[in-house]
């Protein structure tokens, strides 16, 4: 297992559920495709998750050395706390504006 | 009366959030036995979260999207939903992705966890992350169980 492969698949695809979760707001047509996916919105976003999540990794573990550090967790962790706030932030906003 | 399908939800997602506390603690010094209750812990938390990912998910749609939302929408406090649920909603999908990466670190290193500090600090800081996450999640549950009661008394139902 290639664990820097799976650290940086993690941080990718925590940003790209933000992401698609602040698309979907803004595009109807982009909210209707996830409701394709899955028949909900919330269903096509988790089951993307997962793919990607999937897919990302075997790309990374194509081009990454596993040569795993902390500094691989730091940037997954930092892709969290900007991905969470940025849902935050863009639901408080998209209420009271 | 409360749904069954939100009570299973929480409690199973509770106990996936504890199982990722216990974790935490067994790596803060790991020895051979630590590590392995550590894996037992990991592989059970994962199980509960993604139970409760399937609940909570067939909760929101069939339940909370039909009965819930457009009461709580239709109060004074219409920002529990729009703010709070869609935050909580979506942010509890990092929750799966962390704790199964989390999981697979702890089987790929396994007794290499006492020596490799980069990997074990990982871990730990990864099902830190879990319970942090999870517990905000559940704090944002239990805000809207209160916006869906005040909405019931302001008149909704």
């Amino acid at each position: 297992m290639n664990t820097k492969a799976l650290v940086r698949a993690a941080a990718v695809t925590i940003a790209l559920i933000a992401v698609a979760t602040i698309g979907s707001e803004l595009s109807a047509s982009f909210k209707q495709f996830l409701s394709s996916v899955g028949g909900h919105h919330w269903v096509g976003k988790s089951v993307l998750s997962l793919v990607c999540f999937g897919v990302l990794y075997g790309i990374f573990s194509k081009v990454s050395e596993n040569t795993f550090s902390i500094k691989d967790t730091w940037f997954l962790i930092a892709s969290v706390v900007v991905s969470g706030m940025a849902i935050l932030i863009f639901y408080v906003q998209h209420t009271y504006a | 009366m409360v749904n069954p399908l939100i009570l299973l939800h929480a409690i199973t997602a509770e106990i996936g959030v504890i199982a990722f506390l216990w974790v935490f603690v067994e790596l803060l010094n790991p020895t051979e036995s630590r590590i392995v209750r550590a894996q037992v812990a990991a592989v059970a938390g994962c199980a509960a979260l993604l139970f409760a990912w399937l609940v909570g998910g067939f909760y929101y749609i069939e339940v909370y999207g039909l009965h819930v939302k457009p009461l709580i929408k239709a109060s004074d406090a219409a920002w529990v939903h729009s703010v709070i649920m869609e935050v909580k909603e979506h942010v509890f999908l990092f929750l799966p992705v962390l704790a199964i990466l989390a999981t697979a670190m702890l089987y790929r290193y396994e007794s290499e966890l006492m020596q490799n500090k980069d990997a074990r600090v990982s871990v730990v800081l990864l099902s830190g992350l879990v319970v942090l996450l999870g517990f905000s999640i559940a704090g944002m549950g239990a805000l809207i169980s209160a916006g869906y009661r005040f909405a019931l008394m302001a008149g909704g139902a």
